[in-house]
């Protein structure tokens, strides 16, 4: 059973493409961007690339159709993609051209006979739910990112546009505010929420993060509401999404627009002094206890590290 | 230009409940309003301005939600459940859109509970789509949309017609008052069955069943006494490999 990906920004295609290897066939790759997109993901593990390279000012959305024309005629049994919002109209679209099943979230799966069988987080994380797919199935992939062992890159052959003027156009870019807080890149970050009483505190917390050799990361009310730190900081659903090795959350409560920013961190600490705070059902660790007498004793044994 | 807003699609997961075994029960759940709806129906009342704004909604939620919000009239389609598949919703409210007729632009909220139904739709139309819209204004017969990229933001231009799926950044702040939500109900209601609409579909995912998730494995340090929780955690994070 063969299976495509669909690639149109960085982020855990090599767990992608490990995702579709579980159904035995070629795994075989779409992309539509830059040539360096191409190239990585090439080394990811796929049997080939087709690339659809683009302009700087069209988006990939534009070529929705064209992507979808080629996955049809090869009608592959699985077609995943990452939930960018480019990736996720281009899954779309192909799935409609497929006929298959759209599934809006797989972190992996498995093959039964001739079914597919997609085990996954439902209903808010209250339950696992086990759904059987008998024919085509395309899903967003929310796994995790697996390393490669062996990086032999995968052949990429260059798509021709398909001629048809683009029907979008992006007239202006903003700077990813993301990269002023270096969170993207960051191995540790500590972060605050409205544990936090007041502005001068915040001093409290960037010691820690100094000493942990961490960025400083924060809430959205923080940002919006207190307006203590730019949106930069700012990790969360409507925000940025970070995957630092350790994330240490300070008065944080833990919503979910929150969390879903730091789900692919490898380790979660939580400092809060609410028992009941969601934050402790998400992490790795947590400390219940008063940040104010907690973070200076956290530093102390970063300092000593 | 004309606009469909679609809203309340989905149930609330908050609602359901599970019992012992794993069970989901769904019958206290209803359809609601996400705060990406909201998000949604500002936009679409400043795309709308001059032209209609026709409210599309499914199941068993308050009709006149995207009415008091502006809408002029509301179309509801009732049958409709909960399905694993995305295809099938986007289905429904794909032919909710035909059925309304001459839209140039529909708008639904992006959908943190399942981001794909809004794709589909727009697949199905056969419409270009853009998703995590944040603000879209009309200029002329084309459209500049700002949506999200990476961790900024792009402003696209595209014709119609288009489906916008828009996602919210906070919760709706100014929630329409007693005399809007009154005047919502005296407006024009067409209430249709799947079967109207041509929708047989079930889609192509079976669920196999639902169990509980293994407990959370959080390690939780008691600071009353800080030293000794920190050196707890300390621990803890070597033995992870994290320091
Ligand atoms: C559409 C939408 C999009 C959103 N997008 C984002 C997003 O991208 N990113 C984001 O962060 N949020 C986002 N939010 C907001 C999110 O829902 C939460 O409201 C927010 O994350 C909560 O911030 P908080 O944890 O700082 O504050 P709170 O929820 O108020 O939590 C503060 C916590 O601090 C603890 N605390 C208090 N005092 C102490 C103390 N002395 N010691 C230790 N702990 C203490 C409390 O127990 C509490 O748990 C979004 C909301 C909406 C509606
Ligand atoms: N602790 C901090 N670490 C890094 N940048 C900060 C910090 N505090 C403030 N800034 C930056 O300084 C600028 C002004 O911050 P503020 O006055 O707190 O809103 C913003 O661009 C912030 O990103």
């Amino acid at each position: 059973m063969d299976s495509w990906i669909i690639v149109t920004e960085a982020g855990p295609v090599a767990g992608m493409a490990a995702a579709a290897r579980e159904l035995g066939g070629t795994v075989t790759a779409a992309v539509v961007g830059p040539r360096l997109l191409a190239e990585s993901t090439a080394a990811c593990g796929c049997d080939s690339v087709q690339w659809f390279s683009t302009l700087d000012s069209v988006p990939a959305e534009s070529l929705a159709l064209q992507v979808a024309d080629l996955v049809a005629a090869a009608s592959p049994r699985l077609v995943l993609a990452l939930d960018d919002p480019a990736g996720r109209v281009l899954l779309a679209v192909a799935a409609t051209r497929l006929g298959a099943a759209l599934v809006s979230s797989v972190p992996g799966l498995s093959v039964e006979g001739d079914d597919l069988v997609v085990t996954r987080p439902a209903v808010e994380g209250k339950v696992v739910e086990t759904l059987v797919v008998p024919g085509a199935l395309a899903g967003v992939f929310d796994g995790e990112d697996v390393d490669v062992v062996s990086p032999v890159p995968a052949a990429i052959t260059e798509v021709a546009p398909s001629g048809m003027a683009p029907s979008m156009r992006i007239i202006e870019t903003t700077v990813a505010p993301g990269e002023a807080a270096g969170l993207q890149q960051a191995e540790r970050v500590v972060s605050i929420g409205r544990g936090v009483r007041k502005r001068e505190d915040i001093a409290l917390v960037e010691e820690l993060a100094d000493a942990a050799h961490a960025k400083m990361a924060c809430t959205l009310p923080i940002c919006d509401d207190m307006r203590w730190y730019d949106e930069s900081h700012v990790v969360g659903t409507s925000t940025q999404q970070i995957a630092p090795d350790l994330y240490i959350a300070v008065g944080v409560s833990g919503q979910p627009q929150h969390m879903s920013g730091v789900r692919a961190a490898k380790v979660i600490v939580a400092i809060n002094n609410d028992p009941e705070a969601t934050i402790f059902k998400k992490c790795h660790f947590g400390i219940l206890g008063d940040l104010y007498e907690i973070v200076p004793a956290l530093t102390a044994a970063f300092k000593r590290a | 230009m004309k606009c469909v807003i679609a809203f309340k699609w989905a149930k609330n997961p908050q609602d359901a409940r599970v019992s012992a075994d794993g069970a989901v029960d769904w019958r206290a759940a209803k359809m609601v309003a996400s705060d990406d709806d909201a998000a949604a129906v500002v936009v679409a009342r400043d795309l709308a301005v001059g032209d209609e704004l026709v409210g599309l909604t499914v199941g068993d939620g308050d009709v006149a939600w995207a009415a008091a919000r502006g809408a002029t009239r509301t179309v509801s389609v009732a049958d409709v459940e909960p399905n694993a598949d995305s295809a099938v919703l986007g289905e429904v409210l794909a032919a909710g859109v035909r059925r309304i007729g001459g839209a140039d632009i529909v708008i639904i909220g992006d959908g943190v509970w399942d981001q794909m139904v809004s794709m589909s739709l727009a697949g199905q139309l056969g419409w270009a789509v853009l998703a995590g819209v944040v603000s879209a204004t009309a200029e002329g017969d084309r459209l500049h949309v700002t949506r999200k990229s990476g961790t900024g933001t792009e402003v696209i231009e595209v014709g119609t017609p288009v489906v916008l799926a828009v996602a919210a950044r906070r919760a709706e702040d100014k929630p329409p008052g007693m005399k809007d939500v009154l005047a919502a109900r005296k407006k024009p209601l067409e209430k249709v069955a799947m079967a109207d609409l041509g929708v047989t579909s079930v889609g192509g995912v079976t669920l196999r069943g639902t169990a509980l998730p293994e407990a959370a494995d959080a390690r939780i340090f008691d600071g009353a006494d800080p030293e000794g929780a920190v050196e707890q955690l300390m621990t803890a994070l070597r033995s992870e490999g994290v320091l």
